[in-house]
């Protein structure tokens, strides 16, 4: 029957196949870290915080680096390339100095092919665009973002895990930037106990043994269940059934492997505290990156994305917890407060979300792998779905990256590129490829062309970021 | 009949087929081949027919009019009709007539400037296509859902001469947001704090629940969690001397179960599973679901224990495709290919049509003794439940939201210090209440909304009392309005607007405010909306090499920044949106009525042109007021009005199929002196929401 071989296609293409008699790829993934030898392909994290991250804010001190003109050619022909090693980090990135040999700071790439505006949504991570929406932002979702595609790259029990702060309460998912394909946004959890519930439910105070069991029965029964009435359906409306049938495959299938490697949850789960549930946003962030680091060190995911109230309808959200009363919104409108100006509130907001980062940072680090720690097989890439203001416009788009890959990328180096249509001018859809190369995924561009660089090549990795 | 087996039937037609032919048939083995022959006999006759049709009727055409493109020398769309099969049952041509059957159907093709076959021979070479279709038994009309309506040629949808055949593939949709936040408040109350609503809307679509997005992992896990999260509430108990005691929420009739000294066999599981089915999808189970869901819970209970077993089992009545699914498929198809949904599928459409709710038991008890039959008996149950006090009509305001978009005004930041007494919220709840006001009068309710003088200022409705209260005593809401300084509240509401300075929507601070920017209004967006919404064209989305930005320019008037949009290449798509967009330039971005901008006397001039409607184009007016009048005194614009008022009830884009539906909705509420509820029945109890036209059995197969 087709429906049968597309899902099995579907199945072995996601890595979940049924019934695999050897050893698990998780199990294997565990026994060898415990057996001290190196995952093939790194694991990835991205932060994507909202209203926009200002070149001026990433360069060293002594680097002078203001916002490009919004323009071609708004910037040097050169490439520059410096050492982090004799500079300090710029104020908000500080909390990761101890592991300046592992920063690389990205300026200069341009994402012109997204819409720009207060965020650029999944076009952010997407590196594609249809020009600007009805309500002036783009939604729309023209492909995988590459945190998609490099779950569906890497797998895992949970190939893709999302989660995140909204700035507003009543929401529990949230689909903003992250996508596994064309019109196929994927969740980011933004409450951490409820991310708690999907990650280490199985494991939770008084989920006995026994309720793997009883849940394995009820995705079966409702396995049965579905297939019954999709049988009944004849047109295009049984694909609705099917795809919920798909969905119970592939949970019935995560259960069985939640179950494999259940001691191993047990030992790493947090153990959730009032800041799971509290209204103040930068406690549900710290919540929300204590679930990164455990599901990461755990091997429930290989990759994670951290959502900062991105996207359109959350950046205006309000850091209470740093003492701020006035929004997100009313910064990126050069609105000060606490007697900071606009560039101190920005900045200080990040440097709480760098502390965050150092934190999960040392905690991968405290987790032996292969020769090292995790933290060498782990990349972590921050940004803002704002590109380089609070009205983006895209013409050039920062990046902080922590990291090195095993050693597949050039640590330790604050680089930025030639200006807009310059000779060696990249976009971040060259960034993204050089990720999914990194994790061995060998594609020659991801996203979609700028019509306007024409002239240039822009497929392939950046070479310049590559060991 | 139980519910299954009737669900059965209904789902599956050809199946009862088959169970009355199959002992005739199996007697008689001579008498199938005989049959058999018979039939290929007549296809091989209807395939030589339609070949010879093709070649003396079709083919000249198209070598005249449509192969100078699409042929072997040029390949516009890579389309060649020189090579294009005609044969559509043993090629895979057929897509591709149906791409060209929808061309010639729109006027699309040829295009405009081009030599045009005349109605005849169009009608000539549609006769063949559809011809053709039948014999190859395969319905190949283009299911795409069009993610912008307004591209179905609105001349064609409004003309009484055009004829299309109804085109509405029978549908599977995933519930609403909505509708699984009413669950959700019902089933959780107290803790909906864990659990969370896992459906998204389709951001494609203008209003929330159209399209239909298929379940993947992520929300299939938030259902199940959901599931288990309120089970566990269900069933919450302690042990206290001995004893089991239902903790907070915990039900009684299920915590009796969970006592270890008292008996669970099939007929107290059988007993629960029947209580959760009535609760959560309001009928009984059938006896062959009991016997499966007793046997799940006996296979729980060996496995987990007694607790795990009713929970589990309990769980899955809310995961079943009918808890998660609306069922529009039909019964049996008629001769012409159509099916009406089933009585029970009717009310279950009329209710997630006009409210969140599954249907009440009066609406059900009409489908059970057939008054919901015919089209007449649909509209009076529309009619009674516009009617019930009963009926929440929260999903009916919501289309005002939806279309209007005057809500959004709470989202757009405004810098307090420029004025601050603005309050969005205070506007969202006025014109709430102007809408609700209009509706309750249901006369001429577009041209009340877009032209009414009066205002409901600073105010609430208090649902307990029924009646309009003072929002907030502090607001200064009247500011926005630009009453007096000290204007006092009163609740004589709606009040009359200082003269010459509103007409309706368009005109109130809310709608003003949710279509501007942070520090200036958003000529563009509000050309869009009155180009799309009002007068039903297409704006095309910005191209990706526009890099969209007005100069800075403090001293000029938004109008003359909006001047670089007259550059060749920008007017294309600006023309569109300019004049439509400027009147509003007589408010502020708060709303406020100003006769100065930057020192210059505000300007609210503008006009329509280009709607492809010759009873409005060329209109030129002065203000706003004159525009948005210009407007409601529109035949079209009450025809889009319509067209978005069927989208939101069907739950999907009209199509040339749709024509028949429409004309007779608008009819009915241009004789009804403009009810709104008159619309609506009118839409409910049309074809176009009634009936189905599945495709055929074999295309599925393929």
């Amino acid at each position: 029957m087709q429906l049968d071989r597309s899902r099995r296609n579907f199945l072995r293409n996601t890595g979940f196949g049924v019934g695999a008699l050897a050893l698990s790829p998780i199990m294997q993934q565990l026994e060898a870290r415990a057996a001290g030898i190196a995952p093939k392909a790194p694991r990835f994290v991205f932060v994507v915080e909202s209203n926009g991250l200002p070149p001026a804010h990433v360069a060293p001190p002594g680097v002078k680096r203001g916002t490009r003109r919004q323009q071609p050619l708004n910037g040097p022909a050169e490439f520059l390339d410096l050492s982090l090693a004799e500079r300090d980090l710029p104020v908000s990135l500080e909390p990761v100095s101890p592991w300046k040999d592992k920063v690389t700071i990205v300026q200069g790439l341009s994402g012109k092919v997204c819409g720009g505006g207060h965020s650029n949504n999944f076009q952010a991570l997407g590196a594609f665009g249809a020009g600007r929406g009805a309500s002036g932002e783009s939604t729309a979702v023209l492909g995988p973002t590459v945190d998609g595609a490099l779950a569906k790259h890497l797998g895992g029990i949970f190939p893709y895990v999302g989660l995140g702060i909204s700035g507003r309460l009543e929401n529990s998912v949230v689909y903003s930037i992250s996508a596994a394909g064309e019109n196929k946004p994927l969740p980011i959890v933004v409450k951490p106990d409820q991310a708690m519930g999907m990650l280490f439910g199985s494991v939770a105070k008084g989920h006995a043994r026994d309720e793997f069991v009883a849940k394995r029965n009820l995705l079966d029964f409702l396995r049965e269940d579905v297939k019954r009435a999709e049988n009944r359906l004849a047109g295009p409306e049984r694909r609705q059934l099917s795809a919920y049938l798909e969905s119970f495959d592939t949970l019935s299938d995560r259960q069985s492997r939640l179950n494999e490697i259940e001691h191993t949850l047990r030992e790493h789960a947090p153990a959730p505290d009032d800041k799971y549930t509290s209204e103040v946003e930068t406690d549900r962030l710290d919540a929300q990156f204590d679930l990164a680091a455990a599901s990461l060190i755990s091997g429930l995911t290989n990759v994670v994305t951290i959502s900062s109230a991105a996207g359109v309808r959350d950046f205006g959200i309000t850091f209470t917890g740093l003492g701020l009363k006035k929004g997100k919104h009313h910064t990126g409108h050069g609105g000060g407060q606490n007697g900071m100006d606009w560039a101190g509130v920005y900045n200080m907001i990040r440097r709480y979300h760098f502390d965050l980062i150092a934190g999960l940072v040392k905690k991968l680090e405290a987790i032996p792998e292969g020769d090292g720690t995790m933290l060498d097989n782990t990349v972590i890439v921050y940004l803002s779905d704002g590109a380089e203001g609070h009205h983006s416009r895209t013409w050039e788009w920062p990046f902080v990256m922590i990291g090195n890959a095993g050693g597949k990328l050039k640590t330790g180096r604050y680089v930025d590129y030639p200006g807009y249509g310059h000779l060696g001018h990249r976009t971040t859809a060259n960034l993204y490829t050089t990720l999914l190369n990194v994790a061995g995924s060998n594609v020659e561009r991801f996203g979609m062309m700028d019509p306007n660089l024409k002239d240039l090549d822009q497929t392939g990795p950046l070479q310049e970021l590559l060991a | 009949m139980t519910p299954t087996s009737r669900l059965l039937t209904a789902l599956f037609p050809p199946l009862a087929l088959l169970l009355l032919a199959g002992p005739l048939v199996a007697q008689d083995d001579d008498k199938v081949a005989a049959r058999d022959k018979a039939l290929a006999e007549a296809d091989r006759k209807a395939f030589e027919a339609n070949m010879k049709a093709f070649d003396a009727d079709v083919k000249p055409l198209l070598a005249k009019y449509c192969v100078s493109c699409h042929g072997p020398n040029k390949l516009e769309g890579d389309l060649s009709l020189a090579l294009l099969d005609p044969d559509m049952k043993d090629s895979a041509s057929g897509a591709r007539w149906a791409t060209v059957r929808e061309r010639l159907e729109t006027r699309e093709m040829p295009p405009e400037g081009e030599p045009r076959p005349t109605k005849d021979e169009t009608a000539k070479i549609l006769a063949w296509i559809k011809a053709e279709m039948k014999r190859a038994r395969r319905n190949f009309t283009r299911r795409l859902q069009h993610v912008s309506g307004n591209k179905v040629p609105h001349a064609l949808l409004f003309d009484p001469e055009h004829e299309a055949d109804l085109d509405v593939p029978p549908r599977l949709r995933r519930k609403s947001v909505e509708i699984y936040e009413v669950f959700r408040r019902e089933q959780a109350k107290g803790f909906e704090n864990l659990v969370g609503n896992p459906f998204t809307p389709d951001p494609r679509f203008l209003f929330k629940d159209m399209g239909s997005p298929e379940l993947d992992v992520p929300t299939t896990s938030q259902l199940l969690r959901n599931a288990m999260t309120i089970v566990e509430r269900q069933t919450a108990f302690r042990v206290e001397d001995g004893e089991v005691k239902p903790l907070p929420g915990g039900r009684k009739e299920f915590i009796a179960l969970l006592d270890e000294k008292k008996p669970f066999g099939p007929e107290e599981m059988a007993k629960a599973v029947t209580m959760q089915f009535q609760r959560t999808l309001g009928r009984s189970p059938s006896d062959e679901e009991l016997q499966r869901f007793v046997r799940l819970t006996e296979k729980n209970v060996k496995d987990a224990g007694r607790v795990a077993g009713l929970r589990y089992s309990l769980a899955a009545v809310f995961l079943l495709p009918e808890a998660i699914f609306r069922y529009e498929i039909g019964g049996t198809p008629d001769d012409d290919g159509r099916t009406r949904l089933t009585p029970t599928e009717i009310a279950e459409a009329l209710a997630y049509a006009l409210t969140d709710k599954s249907p009440p038991s009066y609406l059900l008890s009409m489908a059970e003794k057939g008054e919901l039959d015919t089209a007449s008996g649909v509209r009076k149950a529309v009619e009674r439940m516009l009617a019930d006090e009963k009926t929440d009509t929260a999903r009916i305001l919501r289309f005002f939201h939806e279309y209007f978009e005057y809500p959004k005004a709470d989202e757009v930041f405004k810098n307090p210090e420029d004025f601050k007494p603005h309050k969005a919220k205070v506007l969202v709840s006025d014109t709430d209440n102007l809408v609700r006001w209009i509706l309750e009068k249901d006369q001429e309710v577009l041209r009340e909304l877009l032209t009414t003088n009066k205002a409901f200022v600073n105010t609430r409705y208090d649902a307990g009392k029924k009646k309009i209260v003072q929002y907030e005593s502090k607001a200064q809401a009247h500011l926005s309005y630009s009453l007096p300084p000290d204007w006092k509240w009163t609740d004589e509401q709606p009040i009359e607007m200082p003269p010459g300075t509103r007409a309706g929507i368009l005109t109130q601070p809310s709608w003003l405010v949710a279509w501007s920017m942070n520090q200036d209004n958003h000529a563009i967006l509000r050309g869009k909306f009155v180009r799309e919404r009002l007068l039903g064209n297409v704006v095309p989305d910005i191209p990706i090499t526009v890099d969209a930005q007005l100069p800075d320019a403090p001293e000029k008037t938004l109008r003359e920044r909006m001047e670089v949009t007259r550059e060749e290449y920008c007017w294309q798509c600006h023309k569109l949106m300019n004049d439509v967009g400027l009147p509003f330039e007589n408010f502020d971005h708060f709303g406020r009525w100003r006769a100065v901008e930057v020192g210059k006397p505000a300007d609210g001039r503008g006009g329509i042109e280009l709607t492809g409607d010759e009873r409005i184009d060329g209109t030129k007016t002065e203000d706003a007021l004159q525009f948005v009048q210009a407007l409601a005194k529109s035949e079209r614009v009450e025809q889009v009005f319509v067209r978005h008022v069927f989208r939101y009830f069907t739950g999907r884009n009209e199509n040339l199929g749709d024509g028949p539906s429409l004309r007779a909705a608008h009819a009915a509420y241009r004789e009804s002196g403009g009810s709104f509820k008159t619309l609506v029945a009118a839409i409910l109890a049309s074809d176009s929401f009634l009936y189905r036209t599945p495709e055929n059995r074999e295309t599925a197969a393929n």
